[in-house]
């Protein structure tokens, strides 16, 4: 889908503004915020909301630890302006856990050594998200494809590879 | 982050193409995003307004129509990587998509943006360039077209005026035809490219090359055609000997056009191998 297709009061804003107004939802959520013309997405979730999970890394879209899903698709909340939020849907790392415990890609990351330091796990578990949604059952070089985007200093990446599988393996036994 | 830009988001052509006409030197279009945020973030946007153009309709969608293959200037790379369309009829503009970026950056950059930001480098302009593309440009006085190797006057210096707006590209299908993309990067995903190529091809009966269309990108400061190259292959069968004189006529206008320059030591060999590499699935596949 694209931005803004269907959405409710979509606004056009023909008049410039400095402090844009905008609706989404976050994690299911629908919130409401002001924000900077020229703030980006991952400023308005990490301050406004105190959605701390993205993370910046490299602020150019090269490193993947600001990877967010705005209406399904996985994104660079650094390169993406929060005006551009307006209308959408959004995912963050803080919405995968539910009541009946950690998601499936987070349990998998904690069972196969996936995570060391952290910084990029958010991130990689959104692409997770994002490439599991599209490949149910991908193979290790779709994996590694659907995960080029975010980079990872401590692990070597086979852990999270494996990782992924798993939770690929586990997503299958349950739907049959 | 900059405290002094005003962001504006038109639905229509043409109420961006009227605020553009009052303010286009001090408004930067906004596409996908993903070169335009990074000048904002180092400070070399100098715009005051920017014009999110995402939500026009008419920059939106790939269809076929009675002058080629039309890709709105507002289609996202994943968008044209998924295409069945682009498959059919550009199937090398397909390649391209498939290893721009990363999918992150697939996802919300868009064929238009990367045209307009005249990156010598852009993975879309040799695939466009060989599909010997026309850009459709709305300004002002209505539309323009221009074909596209001439909608950039050097790097980074688009030939798009500041109160004109991409459109959407006009490609002449190459169904059938024999393609490829290849490109050099310091590694797989997100690299920018250091050298790129792009080619569609056709042999006849006799396995003579009958079509050829060659582009190459990152090399010059604006990806170009070598006709030299294209006069070379044109009516011969392809083998090894034919290759590494095409990758030479390919490496010798790469210098006459850019230079020697440092890298050059690098690109003189990166584009013959590459070359080679590019063309040689014509010399096995009979």
């Amino acid at each position: 889908m694209q931005a803004g297709q269907g959405i409710e009061g979509e606004a056009k804003m023909i008049e410039p503004l400095k402090t844009v107004p905008i609706s989404f939802k976050v994690n299911g959520r629908p919130v409401s915020l002001e924000v900077a013309a020229g703030e980006t997405a991952l400023h308005a979730i990490r301050e406004r909301l105190d959605l701390i999970g993205a993370k910046e890394g490299c602020g150019i879209g090269e490193c993947g630890a600001c990877t967010i899903l705005v209406d399904g698709k996985a994104v660079n909340a650094c390169l993406m302006l929060a005006a551009r939020l307006d209308g959408t849907s959004v995912r963050t790392v803080e919405g995968l856990a539910g009541e009946e415990g950690l998601h499936p890609l987070q349990q998998a990351f904690l069972d196969h050594h996936a995570v060391q330091c952290g910084f990029c796990t958010p991130g990689l578990l959104m692409s997770a998200v994002a490439l599991l949604d599209e490949h149910p059952q991908p193979d290790r070089r779709t994996v590694s494809e659907g995960l080029s985007g975010n980079l990872c200093r401590c692990t070597g990446y086979k852990q999270i590879f494996q990782a992924v599988e798993a939770a690929a393996a586990h997503n299958k036994e349950k739907t049959p | 982050m900059r405290s002094d830009v005003e962001y504006l988001r038109p639905l229509s052509l043409e109420e961006a193409v009227g605020f553009l006409s009052d303010h286009g030197p001090e408004t930067k279009p906004l596409a996908g995003g993903t070169d335009l945020l990074i000048d904002m973030r180092s400070g070399k946007l100098k715009a005051r307004y920017i014009m999110d153009v995402a939500r026009i309709q008419e920059l939106s969608g790939i269809t076929v129509t009675e002058e080629g293959l039309s890709i709105g200037a507002g289609a996202t790379i994943t968008e044209i990587a998924l295409s069945e369309t682009v498959k059919r009829l550009a199937p090398v503009l397909r390649k391209a998509c498939l290893t721009f970026g990363s999918p992150q950056i697939r996802n919300t950059a868009t064929i238009g943006g990367n045209i307009a930001n005249a990156s010598p480098s852009a993975d879309t302009f040799p695939p466009l360039i060989v599909h010997e593309t026309v850009a459709v440009v709305a300004g002002p006085a209505g539309q323009r077209r221009i074909p596209v190797e001439e909608s950039t006057a050097g790097p980074y210096k688009s030939n798009i005026g500041p109160d004109e707006l991409l459109v959407r590209f006009i490609l002449k299908p190459a169904e059938g035809k024999w393609c490829e993309f290849l490109k050099i990067g310091r590694r797989k995903a997100l690299a920018i490219a250091r050298v790129s190529m792009a080619v569609v091809a056709e042999k006849d009966a006799r396995g003579a090359i009958s079509f050829i269309r060659f582009c190459l990108g990152s090399s010059t400061p604006v990806p170009c055609r070598i006709m030299e190259v294209e006069n070379f292959l044109a009516g011969k069968i392809p083998d090894e000997a034919v290759l590494s004189e095409g990758g030479r006529l390919a490496a010798e206008k790469m210098i006459e056009i850019s230079g020697r320059r440092p890298t050059t030591v690098y690109k003189e060999q990166a584009v013959k191998r590459l070359f080679r590499r590019l063309l040689y699935p014509m010399v096995k596949n009979d």
